[in-house]
């Protein structure tokens, strides 16, 4: 076995090639980890969101909370399952919530659709996680609202004491909101009759939100709901539906990152191709000496394939690295379920990275195998005679 | 000079054509790219930018009281109106080529406001006769092979009905191709099925005269301005750009990427040829003896790097262009794309400029190092 130093240092001494096959290689990893990152920050948002315990119960057939509704009697029949929790208190952990979609404008002019969700005290209950940052709560029958974090950046009237028109009402923003980096952070919230009177659907619930007694009675809960023909309803644990909610909306970055990256590696697989061709062809001679001491044909084509690897990991981590400062970087897109906008931040996840590297290893091997195969197919005689 | 050029390129034709294969992938990638962004954000209207679309001002969710179609109709200008509803829905299961665009819509006032379909007069009153029918676009029934009288089931899910309708008619947009991959059936269907709520979604207006536009906006909008249901009015190109706006800042996303697939190209384009030229350090002196210019020598190696960059570009473009038609399923299935790739002799133009461009700048440095390489040492370097 040719000592891995060996390899390391044959990669210094031909140091601009090495580094310009290096970076090029660097450039696909940060294209995969950039659009991936996308990806990554919907799915970690969207998984904050969820709650094992927690069951979102929505109109059957619907798939989510925009296309779900049903009659505010609903509820009453809801919270007396016996599987729902209490809290200290004695009150049932339920909330009955609606979701509107209202177009605001964007600080650069643009639109989107903005969520805006109908809650009563219950709801926070059910999210600990809600945590007033600026400001305070809202007072029902007051015409206020409070705004998750991610908005007062991204739409001028969302800010702390800002008016807006919801529907037929000026609301006033009077509290900002984190989510433990969940999406609720995208959302405006106010009181459930206050806005069913703004967008003129009073009485009616979007969707309702139980928290089972225990784990164990989840799945209890669940076919309590489904098997009572009346309610024509359908519900599911929260993460499940939070699941539903990344896979649409991340599929389209996730096929794009894929797609370039794949497509990508190919042209770099060609420039790792010739500068391992070139790392052969200037060293016959000493391949020629390596064969020569005694080294096996199958010792020189593993030292250049191991070259390789070498050179594929060095891109890979600079990729990585490059792309470590798109984390946190906020961006916002359209929740393809809802249809209403979702902001996040880019999240370059471990898995996202070890992709990245992955794939240069790779491009480098694939492109350092044909170099390396004809190194050591090569007679020991001609290898030292043409040098 | 020329042959010198070519003999160059073709002593390590491999090498040659690694470098020209990743130019052509870098290339190709960059017009895919450019395709999509132009696809997404140059909307055609094949009415000349006379078509307007009326919706509710807090957003799409909302809908609009039947009654408004008439009022919008007797504006000044407009020559047509039809009601337009997004059932989505699913087809079989959630495969992407069994997603298409449903729509239900007024069979008297459809092809009024959509004058680009092409539907055979019977066809029209065979559907206009059944409730439960339906036409779909050619290449939508050729894509799930359905013949006139076939029935099929649409499950509903933002609407909660299911529908069961029959092909009455199948229709061609021979001006935008891309609308054909949608199905059409009767809105009183979809009242009848919901129990008369009296709503509608959209409706669209088709203007006699572009330049109405405005003032057909302004006295629309100002109709119902007191009303329960306010409206938004804005052209066709407005409205599906509004849909792109959505997903983000697209032009952002896709510059950047594009950026990068620039910048990894040139490097590796840099990176050969600057083998390329080191490998003859001893030629480049030989043919300085011989009489030959530095101006020459820089020339040359520059016109090697360009005709590379060249020909992977041309490379590229042509891939990028067979490649649309296989795309187009599964871009539209993504739900932002809604209309055909198409080629482009001026973005053609431009990708392979970019070639030759990379292709220039790679061969600058090792041209630059060639003609300052002075001659003893060049010649030392043999041995």
């Amino acid at each position: 076995m040719i000592p891995i130093k060996y390899n390391v240092r044959s990669l210094f001494a031909r140091r601009a090639t090495t580094l310009m096959t290096v970076l090029s290689i660097a450039f696909v990893v940060l294209v995969y980890v950039g659009v991936l990152a996308l990806a990554g920050g919907l799915r970690t948002a969207f998984a904050a969101s969820g709650d094992p315990q927690t069951v979102l119960v929505l109109r059957d057939g619907a798939r989510s909370e925009t296309e779900s509704g049903f009659a505010s009697e609903t509820l009453r029949l809801l919270s007396n399952l016996p599987q729902v929790a209490r809290d200290a208190e004695g009150n049932l952990l339920a909330s009955g919530e609606t979701l509107h979609l209202q177009v605001l404008q964007r600080l650069d002019g643009t639109e989107a659709n903005v969520s805006i969700r109908g809650v009563e005290e219950g709801a926070f209950h059910l999210r600990p996680q809600i945590e007033i940052v600026e400001g305070r709560r809202f007072e029902p029958g007051t015409g206020e609202i409070i705004v998750g974090a991610n908005l007062p950046s991204r739409y001028p009237a969302l800010s702390l004491d800002g008016r807006v028109q919801l529907g037929r009402t000026p609301f006033q923003v009077v509290g900002v909101f984190e989510s433990g980096g969940g999406a609720y952070a995208s959302e405006i919230w106010g009181d459930v009759r206050d806005l069913g009177d703004a967008f003129r659907r009073p009485n009616y619930y979007s969707s309702t939100r139980l928290r089972a007694a225990s784990r164990s009675d989840v799945s209890a809960l669940i076919d309590a709901i489904e098997s009572d023909q009346r309610l024509r309803l359908e519900a599911l644990p929260e993460p499940e539906y939070y699941e539903q909610q990344t896979e649409a909306s991340a599929a389209v970055f996730i096929y794009l990152g894929n797609g370039l990256a794949i497509l990508m590696a190919f042209g770099a697989c060609f420039a790792a191709a010739n500068t391992m061709y070139a790392q052969v062809s200037v060293r016959r001679k000493e391949i020629g000496t390596l064969r020569a001491l005694g080294f096996k044909r199958r010792s020189i084509l593993a030292a250049f394939v191991l070259e390789a690897v070498v050179l594929g990991l060095l891109a890979g981590g600079l990729g990585a690295l490059l792309a470590l400062p798109l984390n946190g970087f906020e961006t916002g897109t359209v929740n393809n379920l809802t249809f209403s906008e979702i902001t996040f931040g880019l999240r370059t996840t471990p898995g996202i990275l070890l992709g990245g590297v992955l794939l240069a290893t790779a491009t480098a091997v694939i492109g350092g195998l044909p170099p390396a195969i004809s190194a050591s197919r090569q007679k020991i005689t001609d290898l030292l005679r043409q040098a | 000079m020329t042959r010198l050029v070519w003999r160059n390129l073709m002593r390590n034709k491999r090498r040659t054509i690694l470098t020209i294969g990743s130019v052509a992938i870098a290339i190709f990638l960059l017009t895919l790219l450019a395709a999509v962004l132009q696809a997404m954000t140059e909307v055609e209207d094949p009415t000349g930018a006379s078509r307007l679309v009326a919706r509710n001002r807090i957003s799409l969710t909302f809908q609009l009281p039947e009654a408004y179609g008439q009022r919008l109709a007797s504006i000044p200008d407009v020559e047509a109106v039809t009601p337009l509803d997004w059932f989505q829905g699913r087809y079989k299961d959630d495969r992407p080529e069994n997603f298409f665009p449903r729509f239900s819509s007024d069979p008297e006032t459809l092809l009024q406001a959509f004058p680009e379909f092409v539907l055979p007069p019977e066809q029209l009153e065979a559907w206009q006769a059944d409730r439960a029918g339906f036409i779909a676009g050619a290449s939508l029934a050729e894509a799930q092979g359905w013949e006139l009288g076939d029935t099929i089931t649409i499950e509903g899910d933002i609407y909660p009905v299911d529908l069961e309708l029959t092909l009455r008619g199948i229709f061609r947009a021979p001006d935008s191709p891309s609308q054909e991959r949608a199905l059409y059936f009767q809105d009183r269907y979809l009242e009848e099925a919901m129990d008369n709520p009296g709503i509608v979604g959209l409706y669209w207006l088709l203007l006699d005269d572009p330049e109405a536009v405005p003032q057909v906006i302004q006295q629309a909008e100002a109709m119902f301005e007191n009303s329960p249901a306010q409206l938004r009015v804005e052209t066709q190109e407005a409205f599906v750009l509004s849909f792109v706006q959505m997903l983000g800042n697209v032009r952002f996303l896709f510059g950047s990427i594009g950026l990068a697939i620039v910048v990894s190209i040139l490097l590796i384009t840099a990176n050969t040829m600057a083998m390329a030229a080191r490998e003859r350090t001893s030629e480049v002196a030989v043919l300085r003896t011989l009489g030959f210019r530095k101006g020459q020598v820089v020339t040359m190696v520059v016109l090697e790097a360009v005709a590379v960059g060249l020909v992977g570009g041309a490379l590229g473009v042509l891939l990028a262009n067979l490649a649309f038609g296989a795309l187009q399923p599964a871009l539209e299935a993504s739900g932002f794309v809604f209309q055909a790739l198409a080629a482009d002799a001026g973005r053609a133009a431009a990708a392979v400029a970019v070639g030759l461009l990379i292709g220039l700048v790679a061969g600058l440095v090792p041209a630059w190092n060639a003609a300052r390489l002075r001659i003893v040492d060049g010649l030392r370097q043999v041995a």
